[in-house]
């Protein structure tokens, strides 16, 4: 079969799937599935027979794990889906994230309140894993307004780097045995101490899986004009690590505004980076006029990249997995918006077309070339 | 220790799927939290759809023995007696 690009939708009502042909000039939709309930995370599995996930998570009966071997034409439930032990005194409150493992059908999820689990049989049982879900911060970690979410997962051999809201970043070195904060350079906000051990509001974290020392992140900016305690704190919103995560500066001079949620990393290219940045206070797009702005030299300096977005009186919010790129030659970005349209960015953001433009809010977009 | 009386468990659409399809499941029970308990060993995926890992009730849901919602009477303390139909709604909270 001829190389396909497919993209899960993950939104307010349910997963959708589009399929395009290489040339990506229309997508054909699928779905909803899971239907009326809210999907905060995707995974498209491209190694060998394509597995897509989706957590499907009902306010009303709870979180499931839809799987689909069929390239989203169907999805049925996985045998359970993560959960803490019956002694702990947590409740599963949501799925925020899943990547697949080293093995065939490992999956690592992300949850609120923030902790990891592992599957080894593709989401029929589950494990927590200690080492961050029972972290001697766990319990002082604070929710932020989406909860208390791990929803970075970035693995590379050994090393593993979380996510957390409000947390920080977590690094392992030991495969996910043992974590420790690693937030030298991270700014917070909403705190007397402006750089804190831990507590810092994450937003995402990306990197090129050719560069895994460099890192990009998207933390929890908009404290330039801030007068209390501890004074302001400019541009701690987009940042940059050179050493795997171990200490990080900032890159966000020359944004429209350092608050943002997704952070992308080109497929070919680890020093060209994309963010949408957004007014702190509305989070939307500043003056109404959307943009994805990009950086070529690893955040040196940023461009803003506009052309088909619309100009004027636009108010959506991009949530912090709704955009992404895929691994084409020329690569096409994506993005999903709380206002239920999805936009594509062809030949790397210089051009952009609505896909769709009545869906549900999206949560979030993924993207693979099967 | 007196036989629990028999009860009529009422169930909606969405939660039809976890226990074989059924609208009705009839079983013996002398309280809400002995009907939760009796469907966490016969109906496991029934079970964790209406309760959280620590068996708590799910938060938007609510339940009422015949019309009376249990959070106006004992929650899962409230006694049953024969013949009672017990009904589990999503919350319209839930949004």
């Amino acid at each position: 079969m001829a190389d396909r690009v497919l993209l899960t939708i993950g939104t307010r009502k349910g997963v959708f799937v589009a399929e395009a042909a290489k040339a990506r000039r229309t997508f054909a939709l699928r779905g909803p599935f899971g239907p009326g309930v809210p999907v905060y995370s995707t995974l498209i599995d491209d190694r060998g027979t394509p597995r897509l996930y989706a957590s499907s998570c009902n306010p009303f009966f709870g979180m499931k794990l839809l799987c689909s071997t069929d390239l989203g034409k169907s999805f049925k439930e996985t045998a359970s889906a993560p959960a803490f032990p019956k002694d702990d005194g947590r409740a599963l409150a949501n799925i925020w994230a899943l990547e697949f493992g080293d093995r065939r059908k490992e999956l690592w999820c992300g949850v609120e309140p923030a902790s990891l689990f592992r599957s080894h049989d593709g989401g029929d049982s589950w494990e927590m894993v200690p080492g961050i879900s029972n972290h001697e911060h766990s319990r002082k970690w604070q929710p932020g307004a989406g909860g208390l979410c791990l929803h970075t997962i970035l693995r590379d051999g050994d090393r593993v780097h979380l996510g957390i809201s409000t947390g920080g970043h977590y690094l392992s070195e030991d495969g996910g045995q043992t974590f420790r904060a690693s937030n030298q350079g991270i700014g917070a906000g909403f705190a007397p101490d402006p750089y804190p051990e831990f507590g810092q509001c994450v937003h995402k974290i990306a990197r090129h899986e050719d560069a895994p020392g460099r890192l990009y992140m998207q933390n929890h900016g908009g404290w330039a004009d801030w007068t209390g305690p501890g004074g302001p704190r400019p541009n701690i919103g987009v940042l940059r690590s050179d050493d795997h995560g171990r200490s990080w500066r900032s890159i966000a001079a020359g944004l429209p505004s350092d608050f943002g949620f997704p952070i992308v990393v080109h497929p070919h290219d680890a020093d060209t980076v994309y963010v949408m940045p957004l007014e702190p206070a509305t989070r939307t797009c500043p003056g109404g006029a959307p943009a994805v702005w990009r950086s070529e030299n690893g955040g040196d300096s940023w461009s803003r990249l506009s052309h088909g977005l619309p100009k004027k009186q636009t108010y959506f919010t991009v949530q912090r997995d709704a955009m992404t790129i895929d691994r084409l030659k020329a690569p096409a970005l994506y993005f999903g918006t709380t206002t239920g349209q999805l936009w594509i960015g062809r030949e790397g953001g210089e051009r952009f077309d609505c896909l769709f433009d009545s869906l549900p809010p999206v949560h979030n977009v993924k993207v693979a070339v099967v | 220790m007196g036989t629990a009386p028999v009860i009529t468990i009422h169930l909606p659409g969405p939660l039809r799927p976890y226990c074989a399809g059924a609208s009705r499941l009839s079983i013996a029970a002398g309280t809400i939290r002995a009907a939760l308990e009796h469907l966490e060993r016969n109906q496991a995926a029934l079970h964790r759809s209406l309760c959280d890992e620590t068996g708590a009730l799910r938060r938007h849901l609510n339940v009422f023995v015949n019309s009376e919602n249990v959070r106006d009477l004992d929650g899962v303390d409230t006694t049953l007696a024969a013949g009672d139909v017990v009904t589990f709604l999503p919350a319209v909270s839930g949004g």
